[in-house]
């Protein structure tokens, strides 16, 4: 006798529902990572093989060694990438942290009118800029520098991370900070020995919000940047659907490795994502 | 330790006056209560001594120093917040040892003041834990001892026990007390419970409105309230009020108001007509008055709206005219709701107030 939990119909419409969710998040994923261990030729046959009968790692050491064209080529992108989005989150976290701080600290004129100013572009889809962007980008001179694409990954979230963050320093309260400084702390040294090690998740969580959003992205890499050399992985690996497209168990190889360090990030840091997501909202 | 002088001073948020013009000198060694209802300037007086606000007008010395213009950690204070603010993220130990660090003291020189001001408050047990692992009671004491630990020359509490249950709060405020006399420390202690501040406190600075109404001992406060707003807010039950007219006949002095006139002591006459118009208020606290269940001479008629017992005293709370009337009598007294009674007052203890300052008349 289980009366506590019952499984109604609902129940089962539900696991279905969320069964199927799941089929089409993970089977590409799962179908990606088998690809890739295939040789070529087998890589094409009909029937498909759902398991590969010779798995091999040819494709990820002919992509990781800087002895071919191909591997050159490969990590030379993932280099720019880790680069772009690297800067992308340090210049970003520079200036959330602080503005955050402010926003939700301080009380100056116009301040409302800022802060909804911020999630204002958010309201945009990111196309819509793409060309006025790439204007002011080309009057600049910024196009086919990374310079551009940093400057592009920042603006967009920026707002966001700003969001978040402030909803941590809203719930720390402001006592400690004036504790800290009759302690004998500046009012710079409060920030950074008090608020700053409470609010290290959501600093983290916005860390990894701005690598992924950058990290990821794909149109304006398209257009702001030319050079094969300067690629950034999502655009270098469709240059690879051009140049390759018979290598299938190549180009999923590429894929899966491009999707590592988000994943590898995600699952270490995945609690303080979903704290920085839920903390803004609720009040604790 | 110091002595804490107000000079003049102000703070305004824009047009808003949070304090005005207050002067007043905190003793090397004394305990005062800032005491008023919420909204009363009485924690902004207190920020502005910690620095956490800056002033807009006048002028604040701690030992003879205007510390007008110095940062929160060059004033040599401490402080006790409300909540604690005690950091989440440090342990007991690390929470008491930071003010000294932060001021460069030697690390073995802070283990001792540490343990020290743990035993001091009991709470050498608690070192290693965090905050969060601490009861309301423990954390006030932690905070305490945060503040204790400095040697700092002012100590300021804001409302330190307004978080605590009523047990622990009776047996902080008798520690906190205690506390004071050991260290003859000069504490600055903000509340809103006039009560904690007459219990604990050498002087009290009854606040309203932004503006200091009366600045003395807690007996004096009590005995001789300054004005109105004074009268009404120490003391518990609060004092009585009752409106009157002046009136003079052969050369006796009467207080009358509707059905009902008492003849006013010599003493209470003269002051009586010392007030700028005729209306005056009579002030008396709820010990003072009699009531008597016969007309009796010098007694004015009034009803029992409600008799509540609380053990050891019984509060009749009285009609008079449309005002009510809190007066106490031993709990053995058998008087019942809408029974008629006389309010007799002793003109020893009776207040006398000008109803258009709002002053109280001095009675000499």
């Amino acid at each position: 006798m289980n009366s506590r939990f019952r499984i109604t119909r609902w129940h089962v419409m539900g696991w279905i529902f969320l069964a199927t969710l799941l089929f089409f998040a993970v089977a590409p994923m799962v179908w990606m990572l088998i690809t890739s261990f295939k040789s070529q030729f087998a890589a094409l046959k009909y029937p498909p093989e759902l398991i590969p009968q010779n798995p091999n790692l040819e494709q990820y050491e002919r992509l990781l060694s800087p002895k071919n064209d191909v591997g050159r080529q490969f990590l030379r992108y993932m280099l720019n990438s880790i680069w772009v989005s690297t800067a992308t989150t340090v210049f970003g976290v520079a200036v959330a942290v602080p503005a955050a701080y402010a926003f939700a600290r301080f009380r100056f004129p116009g301040r409302k009118a800022l802060f909804f100013s911020v999630l204002f572009r958010n309201m945009f889809p990111a196309v819509v800029f793409l060309m006025p962007l790439f204007i002011m980008m080309r009057w600049m001179g910024l196009v086919n520098t990374y310079t551009s694409l940093i400057i592009t990954y920042l603006t967009f979230g920026l707002p966001l991370s700003i969001w978040l963050l402030k909803g941590f320093y809203d719930n720390i309260p402001v006592e400690l900070e004036q504790a800290a400084r009759i302690d004998g702390c500046t009012r710079f040294q409060a920030f950074y020995m008090v608020v700053m090690p409470l609010s290290a998740p959501g600093i983290i969580a916005t860390a990894i919000y701005s690598f992924i959003t950058a990290w990821n992205e794909y149109v304006y890499a398209l257009t702001f940047l030319n050079d094969d050399e300067k690629l950034t992985l999502p655009v270098g690996l469709q240059r690879f659907f051009a140049e390759y497209a018979t290598n299938w168990p190549g180009l999923m190889a590429a894929s899966f490795i491009m999707s590592v360090p988000v994943v590898v990030m995600f699952l270490i840091l995945q609690k303080y994502f979903v704290r920085a997501l839920t903390e803004g909202a609720v009040k604790a | 330790m110091a002595q804490v002088d107000f000079v003049n001073v102000d703070k305004s948020y824009g047009s808003f006056r949070a304090v005005k013009d207050v002067s007043f000198t905190v003793g090397d060694g004394e305990f005062v209560a800032l005491v008023g209802p919420s909204g009363c300037g009485k924690t902004t007086t207190l920020n502005l001594i910690a620095g956490l606000l800056d002033l807009t007008g006048g002028e604040i010395r701690v030992s003879g120093k205007v510390i007008n213009d110095l940062d929160p950690k060059d004033r040599d204070i401490a402080m006790v917040f409300q909540n604690y603010a005690l950091y989440p993220n440090k342990t007991v130990a690390q929470n008491l040892g930071f003010p000294l660090r932060m001021r460069k003291v030697a690390k073995a020189e802070i283990k001792d003041k540490v343990e020290e001001a743990a035993r001091l408050l009991d709470i050498t047990h608690l070192l290693d834990r965090y905050p969060r692992e601490l009861s309301g009671g423990q954390q006030q004491r932690v905070a305490l001892g945060r503040a204790l630990v400095r040697d700092p020359q002012v100590f300021l509490m804001d409302e330190p026990l307004s978080n605590l249950d009523a047990k622990l709060r009776v047996q902080m405020r008798a520690e906190l007390k205690r506390f004071h006399q050991d260290l003859n420390a000069t504490v600055i202690y903000v509340t809103h419970d006039q009560l904690e501040a007459m219990t604990m406190a050498d002087k009290m600075a009854v606040m309203s409105g932004g503006v200091l109404q009366q600045y003395d001992a807690p007996e004096r406060v009590f005995e001789e309230p300054a004005n109105l707003f004074v009268a009404s807010f120490v003391g518990s039950p609060a004092m009585n009020l009752l409106p009157a007219t002046r009136v003079e006949r052969d050369g006796t002095v009467f207080a009358t108001g509707e059905g009902w006139e008492l003849t006013l002591s010599d003493r209470n006459g003269a002051a009586a007509r010392r007030s700028e118009t005729d209306a005056i208020i009579l002030g008396a606290r709820h010990s003072s008055l009699a009531l008597h269940e016969t007309e009796t001479s010098g007694a004015i008629p009034a009803r029992i709206y409600t008799v509540e017992p609380t053990g050891d005293l019984t509060y009749a709370h009285v009609e008079v005219g449309d005002k009510t009337f809190v007066i106490s009598v031993p709990p053995d007294r058998r008087i019942a709701a809408d029974q008629p009674v006389w309010i007799g007052f002793d003109q020893n203890k009776l207040h006398l107030f000008d109803a258009k300052t709002e002053q109280r008349i001095a009675q000499d």
